[in-house]
């Protein structure tokens, strides 16, 4: 996807647009034009993300140590640090589109940008606390589910308005009446740290 | 080991966590290779060795996947978007005869079962964590 810079007229691709916008003097686009697709939309349309001329996107994960204005001080569980600076044109999701106010410290986060070259990552997404998950699902109840991945017990709350079911492929739908227990299932969805829970965005219901 | 262009695979692509991280993924182990990690380029093959084929089994779907060792360099690329990210086999999976005949979509093209597991740091280098799945070609 490329912007045309409306002062120069030059092309302008994401890396360079990003740069931009951390250095504060971009001109606001939908942040979807560069990658950043809520779970739902991606779903039911999934449409070329990057640009296929970036050889190399920067890529972060940890969880949130600091947040000081917009840049999110984050610990990799690798012992390694980042700062990830958020811009005007960053997607964020937790749990579905959202914005930096939704951002906690002790989230956990997957973060894609440009390395900058004060060591920041200007990032074009931030996933926090997602998790994509393969289940069993091992009971159910009105607003809740619960499932096994690994030998992990976890529960998954249904968000109302937000959690949708895919049935072997088929179209998204709020109905999870079909889900039976021992089915296999693919979870994604929003960790909750203060429970270890997990909130549901989608159920994939397989065999 | 170099990143090919010699067409191996088709078909759906998902994620998945692995080594040391936060949330339920702190839980997930360094995968049956032993070296898997969520912010390092790998994948996961569902034919590293007969006791992964016997676990994944996506010849129940129709794919009679080749078999592949840990270590093992693919190419995986966006069907539409062209994005490519060279990833090393680090574990068994997907667990593909769960999901026969699931299909991901773009411009009217569809790609069928699930095929190749990515980490996050793959998988979001040719495309969003928040769609779950994409629809790749896979080339070594």
């Amino acid at each position: 996807m490329r912007q045309n810079h409306e002062n120069t007229g030059r092309p302008l691709d994401r890396r360079r647009f990003l740069t931009t916008a951390a250095l504060g003097g971009a001109t606001i686009v939908g942040a979807s034009a560069l990658g950043g697709l809520d779970a739902d939309a991606a779903f039911a349309e999934p449409m070329p993300s990057l640009d296929p001329a970036i050889t190399k996107s920067a890529f972060a994960e940890g969880r949130i140590t600091r947040i000081k204005g917009s840049v999110l001080e984050v610990a990799g569980s690798y012992g390694d640090q980042h700062l990830i600076q958020l811009t005007n044109v960053t997607s964020i999701w937790k749990l579905r589109p959202t914005t930096a106010d939704a951002v906690k410290v002790g989230d956990g986060l997957y973060a894609r940008g440009v390395d900058m070259p004060d060591g920041t990552i200007a990032a074009d997404a931030v996933w926090v606390n997602i998790v994509n998950l393969y289940v069993t699902i091992r009971g159910i109840a009105k607003d809740r589910l619960h499932f096994t991945h690994g030998s992990h017990e976890t529960v998954g709350h249904v968000v109302p308005d937000t959690t949708t079911a895919s049935y072997l492929g088929g179209a998204l739908t709020p109905d999870l009446s079909r889900v039976r227990i021992g089915q296999a299932a693919q979870i994604l969805g929003a960790w909750r740290p203060a429970d270890d829970a997990i909130d549901i965005a989608r159920v994939t219901v397989g065999h | 080991m170099a990143c090919g262009s010699t067409a191996l695979w088709a078909g759906e692509t998902t994620w998945f966590c692995c080594g040391s991280s936060w949330g339920p993924c702190g839980s997930a182990g360094t995968g049956a290779c032993g070296t898997c990690q969520s912010n390092a380029h790998q994948a996961a093959w569902p034919n590293t060795s007969a006791a992964c084929f016997s676990i994944t089994r996506p010849d129940l779907c129709g794919e009679t996947i080749v078999q592949r060792a840990c270590g093992s360099v693919m190419n995986v690329k966006h069907q539409c978007s062209g994005a490519s990210v060279c990833v090393t086999v680090s574990d068994c999976g997907p667990r593909t005869q769960s999901f026969c005949g699931e299909a991901t979509c773009c411009n009217g093209s569809c790609r069928t079962n699930r095929v190749i597991d990515l980490t996050p740091a793959a998988f979001s280098a040719i495309g969003n964590l928040s769609s779950g799945k994409l629809p790749v070609y896979i080339y070594e």
